[in-house]
């Protein structure tokens, strides 16, 4: 009789087919995994206690490099918790500009993981459209807010500054052109035989197993759960806006690609709305003088739908010129560690990257 | 507005824990002030009686002027749309401890364990609380208010001055423009 032997694999940290600075320690039994632990602390840089030591103003250039592939939800929750504590108020056109640009960065996420996905599993060409697609929704950010990865624009009391001249007519072609490629995803990737056989039935999530491990966002509605903070705990301008929640019941990997496929779509479609009933008026309340600016004591948490799932900021302040305390938390705490720990038991050794890919994890959330 | 749903909830608290300080912040927000003891039998309530399938997440903060650690425990209801932050204070000592509640919430395994890590807080019943992030660090908690990250860093890294001409003239210009 031969004797089963175990033995111990260390993948990453440096992006070996996982998503960012992470590292996975698995234990196998030939092909088979049958423990998995999570290793995270290589992007760790302390913004929470950063945080701490500076300006409310000064953190906004901080709070957006928390998540590198989608940091608008940062900027959003930061901005949003102070406005809770002083009681700031936003004009309705900084409500509508702030939802564009939270789509677009979806949009831009999305794009990402798809890439992402597609390369994990050994079909290559699919990043290199999807990167040079983001690229275009690249361009609209620095023509809105001067940065291309970090936007640093959303600030109390609003947006940094309103929308350039002819910039609707832009995004607009951005979108009919992204809408154009969608069937060609389509045959490249989300109809691919080779996609289907390798993603069906893979990281299989019960609707029972994605509540008690607290999953969020487009993993938790794969489940069949349509739990959307946008309907749900509604913000901005999401309350006047017409779009669906997509879910799906069977829970694997293919199912949460596909509803990432759907959020795209309806994404698309809520920059549109977004666009056309923009209303006039102002972008930007007047706050005091940012310098000296003294936010009244208080404590607030506020939740972002972002493209990998809720994202909080727990915000305290003791009436002082910097915040108390800030605690973020990313919407790959669950995700990245819990989740993945468990779905990865009983996987083989070829679908632990898809199968991080498909939980659309992203460490730096993980490490702040 | 009415608060319905909240006051509700808030009623359904008060019911269980007479002690408990309840306040609804705005809509969809509830506060919720508790002993530091109770924080396990309303957990428990919280996910088993009151429909709140999902704790959010577990923050900490320091307060060390009143030599005090608060604890504020988020927890969201799907069916009724409302969050719940629970709120316990426990003592500030060197290695406080506390109840964990990684029994009935799978996610607070992580959230409890990062707090352990940053803050030094114990909790009695985790048994995955070994380092995460910072594995190659043994100073003390670095979250805590009285590590103070700069004293830190003069003390533990070297650097050199560095002060030429040219900068001592723009930094001149400078105090002109003031």
């Amino acid at each position: 009789m031969i004797e089963k032997r175990e033995y111990e694999l260390f993948i990453g940290p440096n992006h070996a087919g996982i998503s960012g600075n992470y590292s996975l320690h698995l234990t196998l039994e030939g092909d088979k995994i049958i423990k998995a632990k999570t290793d995270a602390g290589y992007l760790h840089r302390g913004f929470e206690k950063l945080m701490e030591e500076r300006l409310f103003i000064q953190n906004i250039a901080i709070v957006c490099r928390i998540c590198v592939p989608d940091p608008d939800p940062n900027e959003e929750n930061y901005a949003r918790a102070i406005e809770e504590i002083a009681g700031i108020e936003v004009p309705e056109r900084g409500k509508y500009i702030r939802t564009l640009v939270l789509e677009l960065a979806r949009l831009a996420s999305h794009l990402f993981t798809f890439g992402g996905h597609a390369g994990s599993i050994g079909l290559y060409s699919l990043p290199n459209w999807t990167v040079a697609d983001r690229d275009r929704i690249m361009e609209l950010f620095e023509e809105l807010t001067g940065g291309r990865v970090y936007h640093i624009f959303i600030l109390p009391g609003g947006v940094r500054r309103d929308i350039p001249k002819g910039f609707k007519k832009r995004v607009m072609e951005v979108m009919d052109y992204l809408e154009k490629r969608l069937p060609e995803y389509d045959d490249l990737f989300f109809e691919n035989a080779i996609f289907i056989k390798r993603s069906k039935g893979i990281g299989i999530m019960t609707p029972e197993q994605a509540i008690t491990w607290g999953a969020t966002g487009p993993n938790i509605r794969a489940c069949g759960i349509p739990a959307d903070i946008r309907k749900d705990d509604p913000y901005e301008a999401y309350p006047y806006i017409d779009f669906e929640i997509p879910t799906r019941t069977e829970g694997d990997a293919y199912a949460r690609a596909m509803v990432r496929r759907a959020e795209f779509v309806q994404s698309i479609n809520i920059v549109r709305q977004v666009i056309e009933n923009m209303p006039e008026g102002p972008v930007w309340n007047k706050i005091p003088n940012p310098l000296k600016w003294k936010v009244p004591a208080g404590d607030a948490y506020v939740r972002t739908e972002s493209s990998k799932g809720e994202f909080a900021y727990y915000l305290v302040s003791n009436g002082g010129q910097k915040p108390y305390r800030v605690h973020v938390r990313g919407a790959s705490v669950t995700h990245g560690v819990h989740i993945l720990e468990n779905l990865l038991v009983g996987a083989r050794i070829e679908d632990a990257s898809q199968i991080m890919f498909s939980l659309d994890a992203c460490p730096p959330e993980i490490d702040r | 507005m009415e608060y319905k749903t909240e006051n509700e909830i808030i009623k359904e608290i008060k019911k269980v824990f007479k002690q408990a300080k309840c306040s609804i912040k705005k809509e969809r927000r509830i506060e919720v002030i508790l002993n530091k003891r109770n924080i396990m039998e309303f957990a428990l309530r919280m996910q088993k009686n009151w429909d709140f399938p999902h704790l959010s997440a577990i923050s900490c903060v320091d307060w060390i002027d009143e030599k005090q650690f608060e604890l504020v425990y988020h927890f969201w209801s799907y069916n009724k749309k409302v969050l719940v932050s629970a709120k316990i204070r426990i003592p500030r000592e060197k290695e406080p401890h506390t109840d964990s509640i990684a029994s009935l919430w799978q996610p607070a395994k992580f959230f409890e364990r990062d707090i352990h890590e940053m803050f030094g807080v114990v909790f009695d019943g985790n048994n995955e609380l070994e380092k995460y992030i910072l594995t190659d660090w043994d100073g003390p908690p670095p979250m805590r208010k009285d590590f103070i990250t700069r004293e830190f860093a003069l003390n533990f890294y070297s650097y050199r001055e560095y002060n030429p001409e040219w900068l001592q003239e723009i930094i001149k210009q400078g105090d002109k423009n003031d």
